[in-house]
């Protein structure tokens, strides 16, 4: 209970946050940071925090399905462009993935 | 009957409750499936939940109203992804350049391709702004899209399949390319494929798992802070 009342008080205060700055970051991006910054600050993550992460992690999905259900309302564009859409999204992985691992073994050599 | 079935389609708890079941359906077929990646229990969920709404022909607004009680609690699990970045900042900091450097550039290149092909193969503004929440985990998208002018169901779509994609893709790449070190494999699957590909990368090792799930936060953040300045 009060793992939950920690995220919705720092839920609140990243959009306190980005009202008084008129910052175009999304409130719960800002509310994560400023939760971080607290941890950081504090040294360890309270005991009520990981109670309350175990229980919402697994249902993230969950979460995740209304507003992905919205695409009903897309049918128009997926009938359109729906191949071309998933041909994009795959070729496009492809350079990501080779600079990540070209980063990543540039350092592990040198160092 | 047909009275109490129309009221019973308006009923915003209806269509919760649908979807919570459709949810637990979709989680029992993985597991049955021994946790196959082409069928994670968002993607049986979600079409289960969209079959209902084609059939029934409700209105999207209708059902969003039960959905809403769901679509709210997306605020507070995104602050709680602080958690996973503060327990692995002893990691990075110890090679934060090269943690930061192929983040920011890996999931940049990714993005950047895939909205140049949107730009020059379909030539739609609002498909192309979209197209930049893709490689972000899916609540952290969802908020950027609305902040960026993009549609959410659509960047929703595109960072489902990306992640199911990437998930399959990047460990076959990694292998013809000659990559095996497990740091590598973790973060770039973080980077390109986000939660579903943490999940792969779990399938893969403990230590791949930590690199994936800092690097997805990391990524999410990054482009949340980067993208809205930008469109």
């Amino acid at each position: 209970m009060q793992g939950l009342l920690i995220l919705l008080f720092f839920l609140l205060l990243g959009t306190v946050f980005q009202f008084l700055f008129s910052l175009p970051i999304p409130a719960s991006i800002l509310g994560m940071l400023l939760l971080l910054a607290a941890l950081m600050l504090r040294g360890r993550i309270p005991d009520s925090l990981v109670q309350i992460s175990k229980t919402l992690s697994p249902l993230l999905p969950l979460f995740l399905i209304p507003v992905s259900a919205g695409i009903v309302t897309q049918t128009t564009i997926l009938s359109e462009h729906g191949l071309v859409l998933l041909a994009i999204l795959t070729v496009s992985l492809i350079p990501g993935i080779l600079v990540c691992a070209l980063i990543m073994r540039l350092w592990a050599r040198s160092s | 009957m047909t009275s109490t079935l129309t009221a019973l389609l308006n009923l915003p708890l209806f269509w919760a409750t649908l979807t919570i079941a459709a949810f637990y359906v979709g989680q029992q077929l993985y597991r049955l499936s021994n946790n196959h990646v082409l069928i994670p229990p968002i993607l049986t969920g979600l079409l289960l939940v969209v079959m209902a709404i084609e059939l029934s022909q409700t209105p999207f607004s209708v059902y969003m109203q039960g959905g809403d009680y769901l679509h709210q609690w997306l605020g507070p699990v995104v602050v709680m992804l602080a958690i996973p970045l503060y327990q692995h900042i002893t990691t990075m900091r110890q090679q934060w350049l090269r943690i930061i450097l192929a983040v920011t550039l890996g999931s940049a290149t990714t993005v950047a391709c895939a909205m140049a092909l949107a730009y020059w193969w379909i030539g739609d503004d609002i498909i192309t702004r979209t197209m930049a929440t893709k490689s972000i985990t899916t609540p952290v998208a969802i908020a950027i899209s609305e902040q960026v002018g993009g549609i959410s169901a659509l960047a929703s779509a595109f960072v489902i399949a990306t992640g199911i994609i990437g998930a399959i893709l990047i460990p076959i790449v990694l292998k013809v390319s000659g990559v095996t070190h497990a740091p590598t494999i973790g973060l770039t699957l973080g980077v390109c494929a986000h939660a579903v590909g943490t999940g792969r990368a779990l399938e893969l090792g403990q230590e791949q798992a930590a690199y994936a799930a800092m690097a997805m936060t990391l990524t999410a953040t990054f482009h949340a802070m980067v993208l809205p300045w930008l469109l």
